[in-house]
């Protein structure tokens, strides 16, 4: 093999992918613009709409006011409802025209007075955001009544409130922030990652390959003094290129992306988190993306080389694609270990060294053998692929 | 014709380039040649000009004589006009010259040409086919396929008349002539043909 010819080949395989633009789009629009769109979206979105919808009064129907007139009264003083009547309040759950509605048993007043213990039952639709707030709003503050109550009563048989907290109870989180942040990292970011270091490598592949043969340049090539192991190097090495590429890009972008929205998600869920990647961990990320990518590119090409056009390698890779995706999730799963078995199994061990890493946990022994088990696979691959460059079935298929 | 350009490997036998084997010295043979049919595309987002430099280097060609011989084959097919636009964005006629000098860039000592002026408009088939004799003239062997049988009248030294896969008659024009007692390419591609 001329590896000069190899690199000629590399070259002009790279100034033809960056000149089309849906590898552009796949290669930088998307990884840079997927998260802070996905994120900032979603969450932002999630954050506005809950506190929108928490600020507003929630429409309340209350059924047996005479029997709890304090209450009621105490609740048409909150700013935080508005007083609704209906003709049949579940209904009026249903088709929205109330948020909720809280009925107060006969016997409600009595009770109280009694010092025994009374009914409220509050109605309202989980499914629906509005009502779920407007729940948690009228517990709160039938909450606050009956601690009041409990303290008249507690006062007036002189005991202390404490008693009947024997033990206070508190949780402390000591994780740090940055440490909550790399959890939340460690969850999405190998996934991520992966998922990219695919999506990049799959529109050069298609073509590189199918596409050629659409636009009869495979055979001009071929009639080139470039061998087909030349050819097949050159264009694999561009793939790899792509897809490197977008799986960086997507990190940063993530990364970037990642520490403003958990802020924004950790002022609203009370977490704070602090998302700042460590350069070890860029160093492992960049070590393991090199045979994934390979990996790819290279199962990529051979599949896309089979097909005789661009839409027929659309239609072969979306299959392969869920086989990809499925194993890299695994670093959404808790509990889920890395182990001597998984180190071998191709994707998932890639997930799961990129999920320890983020977390602070470097165990180079497996990070190596995830390495070498990775290569391995990704020169088989390469050998297939070049395999294939020589077989006329398959580059002349009709 | 792909079974010398040894994009194809032959079921059995084999053949000789310049006297080099296809089966055994592929890369040798894909040297000496140049290579063009209706199959033989163009990179749409390159250039001109790349796609032609990108040819010669594959060929092996030194970059200062690559720049010589491109600007002296873009001023022979008169492509200096339309040398650094996409081929996206050329005619079809600009396009079969560009695929030309492709074929022609490392100079090579065969052509094989499957019916290089398929489709095109008469004057830049005429230029085509000027280059091509002008070619021969300078002692290149040219391996010419083609529907235009006054195109083979005008270029051929032998003619092959090809019949469902299998050559029927190899000769010159003359010998053809003399053997059918006919004068036009055509007739007498009809009477072989249907013998």
């Amino acid at each position: 093999m001329d590896l000069k010819r190899v690199k000629i080949i590399y070259f002009k395989e790279m100034l033809d992918t960056l000149r089309d633009r849906r590898t552009l789009i796949s290669m930088i629009l998307v990884p840079i613009l997927l998260f802070p769109v996905l994120m900032f979206g979603m969450s932002g979105l999630v954050v506005f709409l809950t506190k929108k919808a928490e600020e507003k009064p929630a429409r309340v129907m209350i059924l047996g006011k005479k029997n709890a007139p304090y209450l009621t009264e105490r609740i048409f003083q909150d700013e935080k409802f508005k007083i609704v009547e209906e003709s049949d309040f579940k209904n009026a759950i249903k088709e929205k025209r109330i948020e909720a509605a809280v009925v107060f048993s006969e016997d409600f007043e009595r009770k109280i007075e009694k010092e025994d213990s009374a009914q409220a039952i509050i109605y309202y639709d989980r499914t629906e955001v509005k009502s779920d707030i407007a729940m948690g709003k009228l517990r709160d503050h039938l909450r606050d009544y009956e601690d009041s109550i409990v303290t008249f009563r507690l006062k007036k048989r002189k005991i202390e409130k404490s008693l009947l907290y024997p033990v206070n109870v508190k949780d402390e989180n000591v994780a740090s922030k940055e440490k909550m942040g790399g959890f939340m990292l460690s969850m999405f970011l190998p996934y991520i990652v992966i998922l990219l270091a695919l999506t990049g490598a799959m529109y050069p592949a298609i073509d590189l390959t199918a596409g050629e043969k659409e636009r009869g340049t495979l055979e001009t090539i071929l009639v080139s003094p470039a061998s087909r192991g030349e050819l097949a190097t050159g264009k694999f090495l561009c793939v790899m290129t792509v897809s490197v590429i977008t799986a960086i890009l997507a990190t940063c972008s993530m990364g970037i992306t990642a520490g403003m929205s958990f802020a924004q998600m950790g002022s609203f869920t009370g977490e704070e988190a602090q998302i700042s990647i460590k350069f070890i961990s860029i160093v492992v990320i960049l070590i393991l993306l090199l045979p994934i990518s390979a990996l790819f590119s290279s199962l990529l090409l051979s599949i896309s080389l089979f097909a005789k056009s661009f839409k027929e390698a659309q239609s072969y890779i979306t299959p392969f694609m869920l086989l990809v995706i499925m194993p890299a999730m695994i670093s959404f799963m808790p509990g889920v270990e890395l182990n001597w078995f998984f180190a071998f199994v191709p994707v998932i061990n890639v997930s799961l060294a990129l999920k320890d890493a983020l977390l602070g946990s470097y165990n180079w022994g497996f990070i190596g053998l995830i390495f070498v088990s990775t290569a391995i696979y990704a020169s088989f691959s390469i050998f297939v692929t070049k395999r294939l460059f020589e077989k006329e079935e398959v580059l002349f298929r009709t | 014709m792909r079974l010398l350009s040894t994009s194809l490997k032959p079921t059995s036998g084999t053949a000789q380039v310049k006297g080099y084997d296809i089966l055994n010295e592929p890369g040798k043979v894909k040297k000496e040649i140049g290579f063009l049919s209706s199959d033989t595309g163009l990179y749409p987002r390159l250039t001109a000009f790349e796609i032609v430099t990108y040819f010669a280097r594959l060929s092996g060609m030194q970059e200062e004589s690559i720049k010589r011989r491109v600007d002296e084959i873009f001023e022979i097919l008169d492509m200096n006009e339309f040398g650094n636009q996409k081929i996206d964005k050329l005619s079809t006629g600009m396009k079969q010259k560009v695929s030309i000098a492709r074929t022609m860039v490392h100079d090579p000592d065969v052509l094989i040409l499957d019916e290089p002026t398929l489709g095109l408009d008469v004057i830049t088939s005429r230029s085509i086919i000027d280059f091509i004799k002008s070619s021969k003239e300078k002692g290149k062997c040219v391996m010419f396929s083609t529907h235009v049988m006054h195109e083979a009248e005008k270029l051929c030294d032998d003619i092959a008349i090809i019949h469902k896969g299998r050559i029927l008659d190899v000769r010159t024009l003359a010998d053809y002539r003399k053997k059918t007692n006919l004068n036009d390419l055509d007739d007498i591609f009809v009477k072989i043909v249907g013998e």
